[in-house]
């Protein structure tokens, strides 16, 4: 027998996990995350949707935080738009920028724009210090995770320090 | 409304968000909050009323007219003759000040009926913010959401800080307010069951010190109205005593009722609570100069009255927020 009630009582059983809680899976930052902290994170993440060649940021304006992006993709780039543009990265599905944001509060070190139509989430400063107070064990892993991606990324950089070195020693 | 709604809110979200990650529904940790709330409430007035009222009954059945007429004659008539000579001769002759005050009593019994209005008035005003804060606790995460969600992306960071620094300086400086009137109430309390050890016989002790600490919240003229509750039930517990009638503050100063002690009390009370707790407690939160503080006070109080003079100052320092974050985005217009 099937009763409404019955499949309302159980409707959270097979809940599927939102989009949102896909895409963080994602990112190295929130790795080991259960599924009661993703939901928690849930409720902070901002999704923002941008059209093409609609700039997230720019170069120079002061920045709150970190973007991940869901669908679409974003390129980095430093320069204007017309002539002399320097993609530094195009990123896309699953990517993330802007992290550094979260720690200080220098402006932002190149632009970000749209390269079609996309859906970000956006992770700001001010939420991690709502998390950190609500639930510090939460806030303490996302910094944690954030130090080694920095820190994965400092070691790339210092490999391509480097190689750059040898080669000019050659 | 609204804003009484918002401000509640803010004050009982962090509980409520607190409540909510153990018992995991929003719904069941706001009814909480407000039980417990409407529980504190409830129990202090009805404590408060049936205390008030037997302290009435007591006075009353204690006082009769022509105690009450002949305790002012004697009073006025010690304050004449404690006077200088000069300042005898300039008063009127007309010293009936009990007449005088029977005058005022019939005011006041007549004021009343009006006063039922009144309260009507607020009763529905507050059964309406209660409905407001419930709805805005319940909900408080999507209604910012969906405002987050409607900022365009081009001022999205901006708007976001915005919305942050606005939510910060209100909690803050609600928290120290909280905080300093809770001091004031627990030193009122101190200093009056002190007084009562010299023999100033007060009761109603606690109501006092908490009454005191709410009136604490209105700057620069709350202090003096959170005094008039001690000072009338120093009156009314010590008419007909001649003792307190004789006392004198440290022996010199002629202090009936132990007026003058009281009065010295709350105004030590706020010395201490200005210079040593607010500035420690809440610090610069909203950071505003006393000037513009006062005026704020002025434009509150004519607006709104004493309400108006409660809501000035979280007012003024949200709008001191969102101009500085509009001179802000004006100085970075050419990046966003």
């Amino acid at each position: 027998m099937k009763s409404a009630k019955w499949e309302n009582i159980f409707k959270g059983w097979n809940r599927t996990e939102s989009e949102t809680v896909l895409t963080l899976k994602q990112v190295p930052i929130f790795k080991d995350f259960s599924d009661k902290e993703f939901a928690e994170l849930e409720k902070l993440i901002h999704q923002r949707k941008y059209g093409i060649d609609q700039f997230v940021f720019k170069n120079r304006a002061p920045g709150e935080g970190m973007y991940i992006i869901m669908t679409g993709s974003v390129k980095i780039t430093i320069g204007t738009r017309s002539g002399n543009e320097n993609i530094l990265a195009e990123l896309g599905e699953g990517d993330f920028f802007g992290e550094l944001a979260l720690f200080d509060d220098e402006p932002r070190s190149a632009n970000a724009i749209a390269t079609e139509d996309s859906a970000l989430l956006g992770f700001f400063t001010q939420d991690l210090m709502t998390l950190q107070g609500r639930n510090p064990v939460l806030g303490q892993k996302i910094l944690f995770n954030l130090g080694g991606v920095l820190g994965e990324r400092l070691r790339g950089t210092n490999r391509l320090l480097i190689k750059a070195q040898t080669v000019k020693s050659e | 409304m609204l804003v009484f709604a918002f401000l509640f809110t803010t004050v009982l979200l962090a509980g409520v968000d607190a409540l909510e990650r153990k018992i995991q529904n929003r719904g069941l940790s706001v009814l909480a909050v407000v039980v417990v709330i409407l529980g504190g409430i409830g129990t202090f007035i009805g404590s408060f009323i049936s205390q008030m009222s037997q302290e009435a009954v007591e006075f009353s059945s204690r006082i009769d007219k022509d105690t009450l007429t002949h305790e002012f004659n004697t009073l006025v008539e010690k304050f004449t003759s404690a006077m200088p000579d000069f300042l005898q001769n300039m008063q009127s002759s007309d010293t009936d000040l009990a007449g005088k005050l029977a005058e005022g009593i019939d005011i006041v019994a007549g004021s009343l009926v009006s006063m039922a209005g009144a309260i009507g008035n607020f009763m529905f005003i507050a059964v309406m913010v209660f409905i407001f804060t419930i709805i805005l606790l319940a909900e408080y995460h999507v209604f910012r959401k969906s405002l987050v969600n409607a900022i365009p992306n081009k001022y999205f960071e901006v708007g976001l800080k915005l919305i942050y620094n606005i939510e910060k300086s209100v909690s803050s400086y609600l928290r120290g307010q909280f905080l300093s009137a809770a001091s004031v109430a627990a030193m009122s309390l101190a200093g009056l069951l002190l007084l009562n050890f010299f023999g100033a016989n007060l009761t109603l002790t606690i109501f006092i010190g908490i009454i005191a600490g709410l009136a604490n919240l209105i700057p620069l003229i709350g202090p003096f109205v959170g005094m008039i509750p001690a000072i009338l039930i120093a009156f009314m517990n010590n008419i007909g005593n001649d003792v307190a009638m004789a006392h004198q503050l440290f022996g010199v100063i002629p202090s009936p009722f132990f007026l003058f002690d009281i009065i010295l009390m709350f105004l030590i009370v706020q010395q201490i609570e200005g210079n040593l707790i607010t500035p420690a407690l809440v610090g610069k939160s909203v950071g505003l100069h006393p000037i513009l503080i006062m005026i704020a006070l002025l434009i509150g109080g004519t607006i709104l009255g004493p309400l108006g003079m409660l809501f000035a100052v979280p007012a003024t320092g949200v709008l001191k927020v969102i101009l500085k974050e509009i001179a802000f985005v004006r100085q970075n217009a050419h990046l966003l």
